[in-house]
């Protein structure tokens, strides 16, 4: 099938035969072979046999050719395949042997025309190489024969055709007329020593340097000029809008060989290629888009590899780069750069010259030229011509492609955009990889080159225009197209955005970037006025008096301006002298102005921004003076800020407005506003202006704002808190957050310098000199602005703690002093704060703790910060004074464990902290984790934790405060306690002193002792003797609770309190008799015997023996001397004494002593009993006896024996009561009476006397008191122990009816 | 059929090329198919341990060096199969950029070998200006894609061979191709 298998059978075939005898069976064979072939049917084997023909024909004898070159032409009226092969033939035949040209060439044009396209295909693709043959042919002839002549015409209406068939409906037709154009323009130039040439056509290459000069026949500038117009024939195909892919990917790759071939072409090619690439035909479908990109980024990476490509390496690379290659990819390919140093770039330039001047000449031959038409001639000119007009444009178009032009272009591109983006657009789209780059801001001109030209503008067409229409001028008539209509509109259709409406988009871009039509500069001399050359100078004084004089005169017309309307024109006229001219023009203006203020803040305005106007130099007039520098419209606002200062306070609105809508405002605006601020009156509107200043002028933000930030450390309290407030605003708003923060924290940090900065301070506080040491004015300054921004952002908390650690004590003082209003303003549950406590710094618990008080002092804390605080206390700081502000929100537990240390603390502070407990603290009601009740048993509780000495004072506070201890809850926190095992030692004592606070106790402290019993009290001795004491305290209530008593704890009791017992006694004997049964005899027994008495009985007994031995004595010597001297006179007398010193003796001798020394005692005792017990009786019986408190004067007297250092008026009254003196003047005569009891009883020394007597005394006094008092209606039977005081009167009778 | 000179191209000549090749001759076209590659490449037990041989190992030599190899693996995976396929249609695996014969379809399975194949045409020294359609449809290198893809390189081909004059009629025909298939196909015309 292919060449090669045909020519090994040929060759095959004749392998064997020697070459005498090869002519003649060649002959014989071909022959044989034709005869087959014409009598064969089948095409394939017909085409088969005629490919043997051929092979022998011209490859085997080439002689034999002409024999049967006719017999082979014969065959082209056969079928498709053996038309296509005959036309094969006939190019192989005339390459062996060019004369038979003129037999070819006919049989060409006639298949050319044929119907099928194979054929006419195959016709194409065979002309090049006819062609070139028909070249070779003609050149070497020295005179043309008419034959010649023919062959020439034919070939030249055969190209003609071809031409035409690039616009025919086939596209594969089109294809191949482009192939054919490739040959035909390789052929018909010139080969420079940078062509490649492909080894296959290297032999028979024929190029027009191959063609001798000299040839009368052809002309071959005549066909180089034809094979350029074939060139740009290609080009414009190319260019064509609605190609196809596959037209369009054939004449890429055309082009891309002529350019590799002939490389005087290839910056047009490339041109070309970046046209297209930009331009791609709307028509593609996206498949179709991707596969001709590949195909243009494989040609141009094959252009690359051409060394003349050094010229257009960037247009190459940017290219690529915009078609998706990679940098390897492009690296790979790239020639190298030595080779390029010998290339020498062919001016397009000249070529288009020559171009030209060729043309000049060409009209005289046009037979010669297929290329005749004078239309179509024009257009390939234009095609010339765009490809250099590109390059200009391109060249004018870099340096306008600036920013604003190009931000114009793509904003105006915007509107044209359509709705939709277009499917190749989308598919071609890439990313600029070097957007902005020079080379990149060259290839986008160059883009636009292309479409402005394409379009018919630019400076480029406009210069070739040019060009052109002096070559017309000098050359040709006129008449002819003007470029500016050079392009078809066709082409105007294909544009970037692929659109519609390009011609009035490319009509915007015209003006966007074409320069203003050229002005030619008059040359003609037309002298202009020139007012310096009619005026003469004037001396400046008088110059001066008279501008003066003339602004004056402008300043009095205010009144003729208003009417007739020209006010504007005269505040602008003003405002420009007075800018321009400045001086004393300013003065004089600023004047003006002040004197009505009111109505002429317009002229100040605008004098303002005329000002402004020319220093920043955008007035047309500008004069020496100002230039480029503010102090013209420094001077100008200082002026006029100067004077609102100046004026009355009314005009602040304009002071405000001033600044606020001045133009710019200078150092010196800013140092009056400080000044403005300064003043007291003026602070607020002073601040709000700088505020406003800072919101409305970022650029000037930190100046401003830097004012406002040293104000805020003022020493004027005013001025300070106000600037505090609005630096807090601002400071919120986020827009100088940063700028506040940071002076803020510079501020703060000036704190850890040794000693205030005497910088700072003379910038804050003026001239004063810095102090030695931080004082509070100093302290504060650094503190003032800080703290009020604490509130606003709570994370500021963390730097001051950091800054508090390493100040000093005075620093951390007013520090603490200052926290207050910030650390509320911040509240409980911020975050930051929270944050803070948990993570407080070393060294700033005195911070925390502060902080939590102040937040706590008005609100009970939330369980966050309790929490916090708590961590902190049990991880960090183990100071018991961090819970006393959170102490409310801990829990009972909690509280109970930290008491101990709580109330070690100085009593201030465990006040403090009980108020908290107690609910007393602040006007907040919350619920204490410890209710009173709770409080008093923990306390009570912490025995053996803490010494009783901080108890009791604990206790003591707690007792302190009425209102909350009130009587029910005392006697809640008893009941509790009573259950304790063992019993608080306290106990006791508290309820002593409930008792003594809320007499009406009394009840519930019987209850309570007679429990006590029960829980066998004795066994803790303090307990016990306030058990005692309380017992002595309640009596004679209490006796009943002591009469339970076992009898040793009684002993115990009146070894404690002795006075105890014979009130008891008192009480026992007045019991009835079956009340008394109940009593263990050992009680009486423990009842009577008084310790104290017994011994004042033993010393009365010693006393008394002494003396009655004395007197026996002296009795026994009297006696004796009376019995000696008289005898019986003096017996009686004698008689009775010795009686009596008898009866002395046996009662020393027989009676136990203790009974017989109590009785007195007892007497004495029982007298002042009785005594009172009536007084009291008659008190009561209206009187509910249960309750003693009720009324608390008996219970006063019950407390008179026992003396209460609390109670001192009860001891000073005991004196006054009337009820005692009769006591003693009682106990005389009973005394008396006992004696002689005694005396009697020693007189009637009998064994039963004892037991007799012991009890005598009693039923004797009794007999006499119920005589004295005889209530039956008191002696209520009942022994429950509510009765007490029943049952202390009644044992008394019934002891008297049991004695009975 | 049609005389259409017909070119299935894969990197391997293996799977890809080989299943159009046989879908297409099965269907009487004029048919050949090659690689690109510059060895033939068979996934081996691991994937970075490919088996590689070069292009002029026939395929019973590479069956019979797989199934001696690890014939479970290979039968389980498929490619002891398609050697069995392959060897029965052709020898040995060919390399495109060796064949100097003349095409008018060339059909490649990736775009990479289309690359290849339209490089080594621009590359070549053009004999006789022969139009050929370097035409790409992208097919996965797995049993199952190559089915399919087979099966779409025989439904263009037989478009395209039924066409009176393809020159003319191959973009109209490509794009509604392309949109049948609804893949994405690449097109370009090399002369050969």
């Amino acid at each position: 099938m292919s060449d090669s298998s045909r020519r090994s059978t040929a060759a095959q075939f004749f392998e064997e035969e020697d070459k005498e005898s090869i002519k003649i069976s060649v002959y014989d064979k071909v022959v044989d072979l034709l005869n087959q072939a014409s009598l064969i049917a089948k095409e394939n084997d017909k085409v088969g046999i005629l490919k043997q023909v051929q092979e022998l024909i011209i490859k085997k004898d080439s002689n034999l050719l002409d024999n049967f070159f006719d017999e082979m032409i014969a065959f082209q009226t056969g079928s498709v395949d053996v038309k296509k092969f005959v036309i094969g033939f006939m190019e192989e035949a005339c390459k062996v042997d060019s004369d038979l040209l003129p037999k070819v060439m006919p049989s060409l044009q006639h298949l050319l025309n044929d119907e099928n396209v194979n054929v006419q295909k195959k016709v194409i693709l065979s002309l090049p190489s006819v062609y070139r043959v028909l070249l070779m042919w003609l050149s070497i002839t020295k005179s043309p024969t008419p034959e010649m002549t023919q062959v020439w015409e034919i070939m030249a209406s055969m190209k003609k055709q071809l031409y035409n068939m690039l616009d025919s409906d086939n596209d594969g037709i089109r294809t191949h007329c482009v192939k054919f154009t490739e040959g035909l323009v390789l052929t018909l130039s010139r080969r420079t020593e940078d062509s490649e040439v492909p080894k296959s056509i290297k032999t028979d290459e024929v190029s027009l340097d191959s063609l001798p000069d000299t040839s009368r026949y052809l002309k071959v500038s005549k066909l180089e000029e034809e094979g350029k117009k074939m060139f740009d024939a290609l080009l414009q195909f190319m260019a064509s809008p609605h190609i196809s892919s596959i037209n369009l990917i054939t004449v890429m790759s055309s082009l891309c060989n002529i350019a590799k071939q002939r490389p005087a072409f290839f910056s047009r090619v490339v041109q070309a290629y970046e046209a297209l690439h930009v331009n791609l035909p709307p028509t593609l479908a996206k498949s179709q888009v991707s596969s001709v990109r590949k195909n243009l980024k494989m040609q141009m990476l094959s252009l690359l590899k051409h060394p003349r490509s050094v010229d257009f390496l960037t247009n190459i690379t940017t290219l690529l780069t915009d078609l998706g290659a990679t940098q390897n990819e492009v690296l790979k390919v790239m020639p190298k750069m030595e080779e390029t140093k010998k290339r020498k770039r062919v001016d397009p330039q000249s070529s288009i010259k020559k171009i030209k001047i060729d043309r000049d000449d060409d009209d005289d031959d046009i037979g010669m030229t297929p290329w005749t038409d004078r239309e179509s001639d024009r257009r390939l000119q234009n095609v010339n011509m765009r490809q250099t007009a590109i390059d200009i444009t391109a060249e004018d178009l870099v340096p306008r492609l600036n920013a604003s032009n190009v931000a114009d272009l793509v904003l105006i591109s915007m509107v044209m955009l359509p709705d939709t983006m277009p499917a190749h657009f989308q598919a071609t789209y890439t990313p600029i990889a070097a957007a902005g780059t020079e080379g990149q801001v060259k290839h986008m001109s160059r883009l636009l080159a292309t479409q402005l030209t394409t379009a018919g503008m630019g400076k480029g067409i406009a210069e070739v225009q040019r060009d052109q229409a002096a070559q017309k001028n000098s050359m040709f008539d006129g008449g002819e197209t003007p470029a500016f209509q050079g392009t078809s509109p066709k082409q105007l259709i294909s544009t970037v955005v692929g659109g519609h409406s390009a011609t009035s988009k490319l009509d915007l871009l015209n003006k966007a970037m074409l320069p203003p039509p050229p002005m030619f500069p008059s040359k003609r001399g037309v002298k202009h006025f020139k007012l310096s050359a009619v005026t003469n100078l004037l001396d400046p004084e008088q110059g001066e008096a008279l501008s003066i004089m003339a602004l004056e005169r402008l300043l009095d017309a205010e009144k003729k301006a208003t009417l007739g309307n020209a006010l504007a024109a005269r505040t602008k006229i003003l405002s420009c002298l007075v800018t321009q001219f400045g001086g004393e023009f300013k003065e004089i203006l600023k004047e003006y102005i002040f004197t009505d203020l009111r109505n002429r803040v317009e002229l100040a305005f605008t004098w303002l921004y005329q000002e402004y106007a020319a220093s920043m130099d955008m007035v047309a007039v500008t004069t020496d003076t100002n230039k480029h520098n503010m102090t013209s419209y420094d001077e100008c606002l200082t002026l006029i800020l100067d004077g609102l200062l100046k004026v009355a306070d009314t005009k602040e609105g304009i002071f405000h407005k001033v600044l606020l809508e001045a133009p710019a405002i200078t150092d010196n605006a800013l140092y009056i506003l400080r000044r403005f601020c300064l003043d007291d009156k003026r602070v607020e509107s002073g601040l709000k202006t700088l505020r406003t200043l800072i919101m409305t002028r970022p650029a000037h933000r930190l100046r401003f704002l830097d004012v406002l930030l040293e104000f805020t450390s003022s020493d004027q309290n005013e001025l300070r808190s106000q600037a505090i407030t609005c630096t807090k605003n601002l400071y919120e708003t986020q827009q100088a957050h940063h700028a506040i923060e940071y002076y803020a924290v510079q501020m703060l940090k000036y704190l850890l310098l040794p000693k205030p900065s005497p910088e700072l301070y003379a910038k804050l506080r003026g001239r004063q000199v810095a102090p030695d040491t931080w004082n509070e004015d100093a302290i504060k300054m650094s503190l003032y602005l800080y703290l009020g921004l604490l509130p606003s952002n709570h994370k500021l908390i963390h730097e001051l703690a950091t800054v508090y650690t390493s100040t000093n004590a005075d620093i951390k003082r007013t520090v603490l002093r200052m926290l207050e209003a910030p650390v509320r303003g911040m509240g409980m549950d911020s975050p930051e704060l929270l944050l803070f406590v948990e993570n407080c710094p070393k060294g700033a618990e005195t911070l925390v703790t502060r902080v939590i008080h102040i937040l706590t002092d008005k609100a009970a804390p939330s369980p966050e910060l309790v929490e916090r605080v708590r961590d902190l206390y049990h991880k960090r700081v183990p100071d018991v004074r961090f819970l006393i502000p959170v102490l409310i929100g801990l829990n009972k537990k909690e509280v109970i464990a930290a008491l101990p240390k709580l109330i070690k603390l100085n009593p201030v502070v465990v006040k403090e902290v009980f108020n908290r407990l107690l609910g007393g603290h602040g006007d907040v009601v919350y619920q204490s984790p410890l209710t009173p009740a709770e409080l008093l048993i923990a306390l009570h509780n912490l025995d053996d934790k803490v010494d009783m000495k901080t108890v009791i004072k604990a206790t003591n506070l707690c007792f302190g405060e009425r209102k909350v201890y009130t009587q029910e809850v005392l006697a809640l926190v008893m009941q509790h306690l009573m259950e304790a095992t063992p019993l608080p030692t306290l106990f006791m004592r508290t309820v002593l002193q409930a008792l003594s606070m809320f007499p009406r106790l009394h009840g519930l402290v019987l209850n309570i002792l007679q429990r006590l019993i029960l829980k066998q009290v004795w066994k803790q001795r303090k307990v016990w003797e306030g058990f005692v004491r309380c017992c002595q305290r309640t009596k004679p209530n209490s006796f009943q609770v002591l009469l339970q008593l076992p009898v040793d704890q009684l002993k115990d009791v009146f070894t404690i309190c002795p006075d105890l017992r014979e009130p008891l006694l008192e009480h026992v004997n007045k019991l009835t008799e079956t009340q008394r049964s109940h009593l263990p005899p050992a009680v009486i027994t423990v009842l009577e015997t008084d310790p104290m008495i017994e011994k004042k009985a033993e010393e009365a007994r010693l006393a008394t023996e002494e003396r009655l031995r004395r007197e026996a004595e002296e009795m026994l010597k009297i006696r004796r001397e009376a019995e000696e001297r008289a005898a019986a006179l003096n017996e009686r007398k004698g008689d009775k004494r010795r009686e009596r010193g008898r009866s002395r003796s046996p009662v020393r001798d027989r009676k136990s002593p203790g009974r017989d020394r109590r009785s007195p005692g007892r007497d004495r005792r029982s007298s002042s009993w009785d005594n009172r017990s009536p007084g009291r009786d008659r008190r009561s019986p209206g009187r509910d006896k249960r309750s003693p408190g009720r009324d608390p004067r008996p219970s006063k007297e019950n407390r008179v024996p026992l003396p209460d250092p609390s109670d001192p008026s009860s001891v000073k009254q005991e004196p006054a009561d009337p009820s005692e003196p009769p006591r003693d003047r009682r106990d005389r005569p009973a005394e008396t009476r006992d004696r002689r009891e005694s005396q009697i009883a020693a007189i009637n020394p009998t064994a039963d006397v004892t037991v007799l007597t012991s009890d005598l005394p009693v039923p004797r006094r009794r007999t006499s008191d119920i005589k004295r008092n005889p209530s039956p209606n008191r002696r209520n039977p009942s022994p429950g122990s509510e009765g007490v005081t029943v049952v202390k009167s009644e044992p008394a009778d019934k002891g008297y009816e049991r004695n009975k | 059929m049609s005389d259409l000179r017909i070119a299935v191209v894969c990197s391997s000549n293996m799977n890809r090329s080989m299943e159009g090749h046989s879908c297409l001759s099965k269907k009487g076209f004029n048919v050949r198919s090659f690689g690109t590659g510059n060895q033939v490449k068979l996934p081996g037990p691991a994937p970075n341990m490919p088996n590689i041989y070069d292009f002029n190992t026939t395929y019973d030599e590479i069956y019979k060096d797989l199934l001696r190899k690890d014939p479970e693996l290979y039968k389980t995976n498929g490619i002891l199969h398609m050697l069995d396929r392959n060897r029965r249609i052709k020898p040995k695996p060919e390399r495109f950029q060796s064949c100097k014969d003349t095409f008018d379809i060339i059909v490649s399975c990736e775009e990479r070998v289309f690359d290849q194949i339209v490089e080594e045409l621009e590359s070549r020294e053009r004999s006789e200006n022969h139009p050929v359609h370097v035409i790409n449809i992208d097919i996965q290198d797995n049993h199952e894609e190559a089915t399919i893809g087979a099966f779409l390189i025989k439904n263009l081909i037989t478009q395209l061979s039924e066409c009176e004059d393809i020159d003319n009629e191959i973009d109209e025909i490509i794009q509604e191709f392309e949109h049948e298939s609804n893949r994405n196909i690449l097109h370009t015309l090399q002369f050969m």
